[in-house]
């Protein structure tokens, strides 16, 4: 069938192609996880330490690490702080390191 | 054996004279020695605000100190003097040269990847990021209409 592919197929690479549910990898857990119904899509986030080409997380810098973790001094997840795979697991060795030197809180103070 | 880099990181209490932290120091120094230890780096932090109560302090004279060493038992040997010393709070010692070579090792990719690339100035072209050798021209996206229909 020559007029088959009348509309101009686009490859659907990482970005996700227009009639496919949830919106892409971004916001696959975005809003709840519902299939075909998307409330927004998220905004393409970029690995802080990608973009620095950072290839190592030093647990002493408390000033850096802290921005990864809740004032309850739990570790944000990947989604919220668009970190890569790989950074994130050696975030949360550092963070854990900093945890145990008292240089990061474990929980919140009462 | 090779050589392995440790950081050591031990807190004293706020109060501790100056002579008290120095004593320590020393100790740790003389222990090292005998075991042909390099002491890289000795920094004094000096009191910090710690994030959670430690035995019931919130402050702490914190002390670095880096080690190159071939002896890996030196730092039980360490651990213990820091144990026993009464100033000292916490302390925790870290493992660093296999985190350092690999630092190293992807510098050194990330380098030759930078040097090999032919410095391109065009953004834009659909990075299917293999083969440094320059393509001219025709970069094929796939959309263009090369079905032929017969």
């Amino acid at each position: 069938m020559p007029e088959e592919n009348q509309r101009p197929q686009q490859s659907s690479g990482p970005g996700g192609g227009g009639p496919r549910p949830g919106g892409g990898p971004g916001g696959r857990s975005g809003p709840g996880g519902k299939r075909g119904k998307r409330s927004y899509v998220r905004r393409k986030k970029v690995c802080r330490f990608c973009v620095d080409k950072v290839d190592l997380i030093d647990y002493k810098k408390a000033d850096v690490l802290g921005q990864f973790i809740q004032e309850r001094g739990k570790i944000l997840p990947r989604r919220m702080t668009g970190t890569c795979a790989r950074h994130q697991r050696w975030l949360s060795v550092a963070i854990k390191r900093a945890q145990n030197i008292a240089l990061l809180p474990f929980g919140a103070e009462i | 054996m090779e050589e392995r880099l440790y950081d050591l990181i031990f807190i004293c209490r706020p109060d501790t004279p100056e002579a008290d932290i120095d004593k320590i120091i020393s100790t740790l120094e003389h222990a090292a020695a005998e075991k042909e230890t390099k002491i890289e780096k000795i920094e004094k932090w000096g009191r910090k605000r710690m994030a959670y109560r430690v035995h019931k302090l919130r402050e702490g004279f914190y002390v670095y100190m880096s080690l190159r060493t071939t002896h890996g038992e030196l730092v039980k040997e360490l651990e213990r003097r820091l144990k026993v010393a009464d100033p000292v709070i916490k302390y925790l010692t870290v493992r660093l040269d296999e985190e350092l070579k690999r630092q190293a090792k992807l510098k050194r990719h990330r380098e030759r990847r930078a040097a090999r690339r032919p410095r391109k100035a065009g953004a834009g072209t659909s990075g299917s990021g293999t083969t440094g050798t320059g393509t001219t021209g025709a970069v094929s996206g796939g959309s263009e209409q090369a079905v032929a229909s017969s």
